[in-house]
């Protein structure tokens, strides 16, 4: 792949640079452990015993045969968890299916889905334990099922929780100015129904961890996550123990990108290890890691947009329904951005929106990389290249006379915080790929076609815009504690930060920043994090916050510990909690709000070809630009931009996870397929933009999830380009793409 | 994760036989394990094998040789010795072809097409490869050598003529493209392989000496079946007809109303597959016909 960057950099001595992550040596090298590659005397090994069935009362669970299997140490089922729920937004999902267990959710003995656990095995090996596993007996009643959310929403439906009616989990309202005016003023009007799939996070490394009891009588886990307090906070709960005796540790970490945001490993590692009081391994394979973490929320969006002919948009409608599969986790999170960005980064006077999050049998659904942005952003960004096509206009020129601006009015009737670039980022990006400002304004030369017939080459463009934070009234805070180190001059910078490193290279940056706020350079920065036992409270390295809020929370401890340092402190310690402007959550009936206090603003432009024969689409060229607010360190964006990118291009064209009555078809990566180094464009194009966040630290949005938004919605685009016709679902597999071709009579030779 | 009791590397066809015989129905061969290792990992290594017995190090089974006008390909030879001979890239460039997009490069490196046949697997690259150049397989069954043609190795999916707890499979035997003749093979799948195609065509085609008509050819379409299997019909029709587009489009058409492949719920749409093979089979049938015109034979696809 070949990269170029545009930075405007601004001189520092740290910041702004493209330094060496500092645990590049140790993972090249492949000396950091990852939660897999830790063992500890003694240790056991755990597996797990998941439902058979979609949904179904466990009426009995015969562990006998599997305890009478020499070797193993425990089996442990419902009635063995103190306090038997967990859940990151709300606690309503079991730790363990089965009768008898003290649980707050009603019907704690009923397994509503294939990833719900039921037993926990541990032994003296992985494979007694396995095998153990096998030879427990669950005693089913079936209950009926549902598994499309349209139909789960009907009066008739199963129900999945006693307390949720009608299968609804949540239902988000925008009513903006009045959509009758609206259409009276639409010269053109366009609509569609939108399709998208179900994502897997596809993570280097699949779930694992150990719980042990630590020198100090702590329950400990080593594991993967997202947010080390957030952990402790699950297992505290479950295990009814108070804060100080529970502690968790994060390793290195094989990826996130909201897979990791909920519980997978770490209550039931905790449970065993407290009850065993002996070191308790787990580690899953690539199977179980796709059978049993959440994907990225299906959707269906039917979305209606009007323009006058001079390509204003009056009036935007959409109804956007999510498969929550059966519990919370972070859908009323992920629902909310996608009822967000489901009207794009425009200004609009009229807005009806209609989103549901929708319970039904499936997969677990949760926090992927964009939050509903994704899912949002692909109708929204469809319906802005419809309405060009329409009104005969570019869609670079429709975009511009239509972004939102400094002052501009959300769907949810507040301005955007200070600092809107998506006008500026839509011109850099059109500029820098594809496009020519004239007097008409801007304007996209022909494209030239390759002399093969069977392949047709188009261009396509999009924009998105997304939120720092979970907000929507969340209330966001971050911890840094700092220690300067030293005697006459500064020796050593520790920096206390719990925020999680999950490959974005957010523990450089920390390190950078904290170098940067105390004016030394960064080989005297040490970091200590992952440990709830030394740190306080990050917030999850999830939804593009890590940087900003712990950008802040540093900045403001160094602030401080270099006061104390001027008053002859030796050391110098500090610690400092920052807590960004307040937000609020939707008004029930109008969605009024002030949802987030920081965005970032992302365009794309893409060349596709597309083999009209066989339907495969090859993404030949991807030009991004961001505007990042300040680029901590430039190679880590660029990283970030490419990584999306390619992500996004695995859930645009490729990744077709495929499901039966609630069960995963293809639970490998040879049969459910992701981008590799042949599949992945030849040229991606960092277009590194600086428009500083007034309130980000030295300027800095976040930006990890930015640039997966747009790229559905600018392939689809470019197939248009190439071949006439609009494909309103993804993946745009060979299959759908010769289906739709062929109904128009494209490439039947 | 144990999952073998023991490991034999015997260096003599007789030594294999001989182990086999001595753990009687226990011990499995393995010729790269690409395959059967994954199947053991599944069972969580609870149930080890009691023995392997590694054919790969036996001389006579990791060589590709010419014999007259035939060539052999050992049972032990992996996917990449094939993709770098030059004697099956000038004269079955179709298996190179094939075996060139088989998995990545780590499991090309290791993976036997002798152990892909051996394990049945309906819809290998190289298998379809084979079938087109019609091969022969010499194999040792209940203790006597057999030479069967190959597709004679295929029972059912998974399905497999010799049973590898008590059999081998020694080498597979083709003729080489003579002058006039030539092959290819294409498949439907994203440029990386990693996984089995959507649908793979393998062709063998003689032309007149004037290299104007078809005189016989050979096509192969998998998955279709349940086993490797050619298109009789389509290869008839194909015979005395002009060596022209116009040929290939109508056979083309022809294999597509005449072969009913399946679904497979998350690889493919059994429209698409059929859609597909009109697609495959002129574009394979081209190449082929191009090469035996012109002698020029660069093998395509094949992975780095």
């Amino acid at each position: 792949m070949k990269e170029e960057i545009t930075v405007s950099a601004k001189k520092t001595i740290v910041l702004g640079q493209t330094v060496q992550r500092i645990d590049a040596v140790g993972k090249v090298t492949g000396e950091t452990p990852y939660p897999g590659d830790i063992n500890l005397d003694g240790q056991l090994w755990m597996k797990l015993r998941f439902s058979d069935r979609a949904h179904a009362r466990v009426l009995a669970v015969d562990t006998s045969r599997a305890e009478a299997l020499p070797g193993v140490v425990g089996v442990f089922t419902a009635r063995d968890v103190p306090q038997n729920e967990y859940g990151l937004v709300i606690k309503d999902q079991p730790v363990l299916i089965g009768p008898g267990s003290n649980s707050q959710v009603a019907d704690a003995d009923v397994a509503r889905c294939y990833a719900d656990c039921i037993a926990v095995v541990v032994a003296e090996t992985e494979a007694t334990a396995a095998e153990a596993a096998r030879l427990i007996e669950v005693t089913y009643e079936d209950l009926p099922a549902v598994f499309d959310p349209l139909e789960a929403m009907q009066a008739d439906a199963p129900q999945i929780h006693a307390n949720r009616p009608g299968n609804i989990l949540c239902h988000y309202k925008i009513r903006k100015g009045d959509m009758a005016a609206g259409w009276a003023l639409a010269d053109v009007v366009v609509e569609g129904e939108y399709h998208t799939g179900y994502q897997e996070h596809a993570y280097l490394q699949p779930e694992a961890g150990l719980g042990y009891m630590d020198e100090q009588g702590r329950v400990t886990v080593i594991v993967a996550g997202q947010w080390v307090h957030e952990d402790q906070e699950q297992i505290c709960h479950a295990l009814n123990l108070p804060e100080d005796q529970v502690r968790v540790i994060y390793p290195a970490i094989g990826g996130a990108f909201g897979g990791r945001e909920d519980m997978s490993v770490q209550i039931v590692l905790a449970l065993a290890a407290w009850k065993l009081r002996r070191p308790v391994k787990i580690l899953w394979s690539r199977e179980e890691s796709i059978l049993y973490h959440h994907k990225r929320h299906p959707t269906v969006i039917r979305a209606k947009w009007g323009a006058t002919k001079d390509g204003k948009i009056v009036a935007a409608e959409a109804t956007v329904i999510g498969d929550a599969g059966p519990y919370n986790y972070t859908s009323t999170k992920v629902m909310g951005n996608a009822n967000l960005c489901v009207t794009g980064p425009y200004e609009i006077p009229n807005i009806r929106v209609d989103t549901y999050a929708v319970h039904t049998n499936n997969l677990l659904t949760g926090a992927f990389r964009g939050f509903g942005g994704p899912q949002g952003a692909f109708a929204a960004e469809g319906q802005m290249n419809k309405l060009a096509q329409a009104l005969g206009m570019d869609p670079v020129e429709i975009r511009v006379r239509n972004v939102l601006r400094e002052g501009s009015l959300l769907s949810v009737g507040t301005p955007l915080p200070p600092g809107v670039s998506i006008g500026q980022v839509v011109e850099q990006c059109a500029e820098q790929s594809y496009w020519k400002r004239n007097g008409d304004g801007w304007q996209r030369p022909p494209t030239p076609q390759p002399t093969d017939p069977a392949i047709r080459r188009g261009i396509g463009f999009a924009a998105g815009f997304k939120n720092v934070g979970f907000s929507f009234g969340f209330p966001e805070q971050s911890w840094a504690t700092i220690e300067l180190h030293g005697d006459a001059e500064i020796e050593e910078v520790v920096v206390r930060h719990a925020g999680a490193e999950v490959g974005q290279g957010a523990h450089t940056v920390m390190a950078q920043m904290a170098a940067e706020a105390t004016g030394v350079s960064l080989s005297k920065v040490r970091l200590i994090s992952h440990d709830t036992a030394e740190t306080l409270t990050s917030g999850s390295a999830s939804a593009s916050r890590m940087t900003f809020m712990a950008g802040n929370a540093i900045r403001g401890a160094a602030a401080l510990a270099l006061e104390r340092w001027k008053n002859e402190e030796r050391p110098a310690v500090a610690t400092h909690q920052y807590r960004p402007p307040k937000t609020t959550p939707y008004d029930p009936e109008t969605g009024r709000s002030e949802p987030n206090f920081a965005y970032g603003y992302v365009a794309q432009a893409v060349e596709v070809e597309v083999d009209v024969e066989t339907g495969h689409i090859r993404l030949a060229r991807v030009v991004c630009a961001d505007d990042v607010g300040r680029a901590v360190n430039p190679q880590l964006v660029q990283g970030q931009i490419e990584g999306a990118v390619v992500q996004a291009q695995g859930y645009a064209i490729m990744e077709n996870l495929v499901t039966e009555e609630g069960r995963i078809l293809n639970p490998y990566l040879s049969t459910y397929l992701i981008p590799t180094v042949l599949d992945v464009p030849d040229e991606v194009k960092s277009v590194i933009l600086e428009y500083a966040d007034p309130i980000g630290p030295w300027g800095a949005r976040g930006m990890g999830e930015m640039p997966y938004l747009p790229l559905a919605g600018a392939i689809a685009a470019a197939v248009f380009d190439a071949t006439g016709i609009w494909i309103d679902g993804i993946p745009l597999t060979p299959d759908r793409v010769v289906a739709a071709l062929r109904d128009h009579g494209i490439g039947v030779f | 994760m144990k999952l073998w009791e023991h490991y034999h590397t015997p260096t003599t066809v007789d030594g294999a036989l001989a182990l086999l015989a001595q753990y009687a129905g226990q011990a499995r061969v393995i010729a790269g394990g690409t395959d059967l290792l994954v199947d053991a990992r599944a069972e969580g290594g609870f149930h080890p094998y009691p023995a392997l017995v590694d054919i790969t190090r036996i001389p006579e089974l990791c060589a590709v040789e010419e014999d007259g006008d035939f060539i052999t390909v050992g049972a032990g030879v992996t996917h990449t010795q094939i993709v770098k001979s030059s004697l099956l890239a000038r004269y079955a460039t179709c298996l190179v072809e094939s075996c060139g997009v088989v998995g990545g490069p780590q499991v090309r490196n290791v993976g036997t097409l002798g152990g892909n046949v051996a394990h049945a697997l309906p819809a290998g690259d190289g298998t379809t490869s084979l079938v087109a150049l019609d091969a022969e397989a010499d194999i040792v069954k209940d203790g006597q050598p057999r030479r069967v043609p190959v597709q004679e190795m295929f029972l059912g999916p998974g399905q497999s003529l010799v049973d590898s707890t008590r059999d081998l499979l020694l080498r597979f035997r083709f003729h080489r493209a003579a002058d006039h003749e030539a092959t290819a093979f294409k498949r439907i799948m994203r440029p990386q392989g990693v996984a089995l195609p959507i649908l793979g065509c393998a062709v063998w085609v003689r032309l007149d000496e004037n290299r104007a008509t078809f005189e016989a050819a050979r096509i192969s379409i998998a998955p279709v079946g349940p086993t490797p299997g050619r298109a009789g019909e389509v290869e008839q029709a194909l015979i005395g007809q002009p060596a022209a587009d116009e040929t290939i489009t109508r056979i083309a058409e022809l294999a597509q109303s005449t072969l009913h492949p399946r679904t497979s719920k998350y690889r493919a749409t059994a429209d698409y597959r059929r859609e597909m093979i009109g697609v495959l089979v002129r574009r394979t049938l081209a190449l082929a016909v191009k090469r035996a015109q012109t002698g020029d034979i660069v093998p395509e696809g094949v992975g780095a």
